[in-house]
Parts: structure tokens; sequence; C-alpha cells
């Protein structure tokens, strides 16, 4: 039986791109969530690899924590970034894995999968690139990836359940998925999960 | 969820306080919203 879910997924996307195109394009804005170099800073990210890259790669950079941190990626490995944003853990991802492995971003955003491909282009990184694609429906082969990242995200999607399916389709058996999110230690009230504006701000 | 998915070995990471001193620190501390690192893996 298809679950019941709190917004319409439609709904709830137009909001979230409307919010996260304001954050590529204007990252100096004020947002109820810190961005860039101090974000980075305040969730751990390696000072070393966030100071090798160019302000734009970071700037737009919008996580709630490192999907990083539990485990660092190999060398080698075929990386997914779910909602990959201007690229900032895609970016992190590439030095970790080295030009023997890859990076995929994918995000629904125009104006971050335009930023993201322009700053890959710019830093010479042939081992990285982005697509368009909703994070319950990746444009991504079959078992293709060794680690599907994402940072902040998922509890952006409407259909949470369908985001891990379609990552787990993504994942080769023995992948692993890496990821970053919030999570809430007091429930939140059902008339406030109703209220799109509230999943964004 | 996760598990329902059909992931496995799931670790949670330590909390980071990820809305501190930022605009939406309010709300983030009404329901006590930190963020926190996962990782799961496909079975073999």
């Amino acid at each position: 039986m298809a679950q019941k879910l709190p917004v319409d997924p439609d709904a709830l996307r137009e909001q979230v791109r409307g919010k996260y195109r304001e954050v590529a394009t204007d990252p100096g804005a004020s947002f109820h969530f810190h961005t860039g170099r101090g974000l980075a800073a305040r969730l751990g990210y390696e000072a070393a690899a966030v100071g090798a890259l160019p302000d734009r790669a970071v700037e737009s950079f919008a996580g709630v924590g490192n999907p990083l941190s539990l485990r660092r990626l190999e060398p080698g490995e075929k990386v997914v970034d779910v909602g990959s944003g201007a690229g900032f853990d895609s970016f992190i991802a590439a030095g970790q894995v080295g030009p023997g492995g890859q990076v995929l971003g994918v995000d629904m955003t125009a104006e971050m999968l335009a930023k993201s491909t322009q700053t890959a282009e710019r830093l010479g990184l042939g081992h990285v690139q982005f697509r368009e694609g909703l994070a319950e429906a990746l444009p991504v082969e079959e078992a293709w990836a060794d680690v599907v990242i994402s940072n902040g995200v998922i509890n952006l999607c409407a259909d949470k359940q369908a985001v891990f399916a379609e990552i787990f389709r993504v994942l080769r058996p023995g992948g692993r998925l890496q990821f970053a999110d919030i999570a809430n230690g007091r429930p939140v009230p059902a008339d406030a999960l109703r209220d799109i504006d509230l999943w964004t701000g | 969820m996760l598990q329902d998915s059909g992931f496995t070995d799931v670790l949670i990471g330590e909390a980071v306080d990820t809305f501190g001193g930022a605009n939406g620190e309010n709300k983030a501390r009404a329901f006590e919203v930190y963020g926190y690192a996962f990782m799961a893996r496909r079975p073999a």
C-alpha cells in the first residue's frame, strides 16, 4: 500500500528549488542556516582540503554534517553525491578518491548544476561530473556506485523511503551509504509536518 | 527506515550543532535538531 506523505512532493521540490537557487546565486544572503567556509569548519571538514578549494566551490555549501566523518573514501572508489548542490562535497570526495575514482553529483536545481559543472571544469577535474535528477529517480545505472554520499538533502524529500530504495539500487552489493542529515530529539507536531514553509525555513 | 530499505551495519556519529548561531537556531533548539553523520551498507 502506498505510504501517505505529509506534503505534496512536487510542491516541496519547488519550495526547495527556490531556496537553493538563492543559495547558488546569492550565497552571501541571510539564510536560516550557515553556509560556506564557516559552516565547513563548524562541521569538522579537514581545513587543508577545504582551503585548497576556490571560493565558488565552497560559498554555496549548506550541508548539515560531514558525510565523510565516519569513514574516509578510498582511492579509486566510484561515488554518487545525492543533492550535490554547488559541488562542495563532490569536490572533497574527488580529492579522496583521486583521479582513478569517479564522482557523480546529482541535483535538481539548474543554478546549482551550472555552478558545480563550471567549477569542475575550472579545476580540471575530469573524474567529476554532474547530472540533473531527483533523489527518488537517480540518473545512475544499477549497482554502479561503491559509495553514495548526501548532505542535508534527504530531510527535504517527502518520500524518504523512496530515496533510500533508490540509493540501494545504485549501490553495488557491499557498497556504503554515507550521509549527513538532521534529526530532531523532540517530536514535531503533525500540523507543522504538513506546513511546507517549515520544511525549508 | 534504513533497515526497512535493506541496509545493514548502520552507524550514527556524534551530534553536531549545525544551527548554533544561525538564524534558525531558535527553531532548532525548540525541537532539539542536530546534524548527524550516518553510515550503512548494502549487503554483499
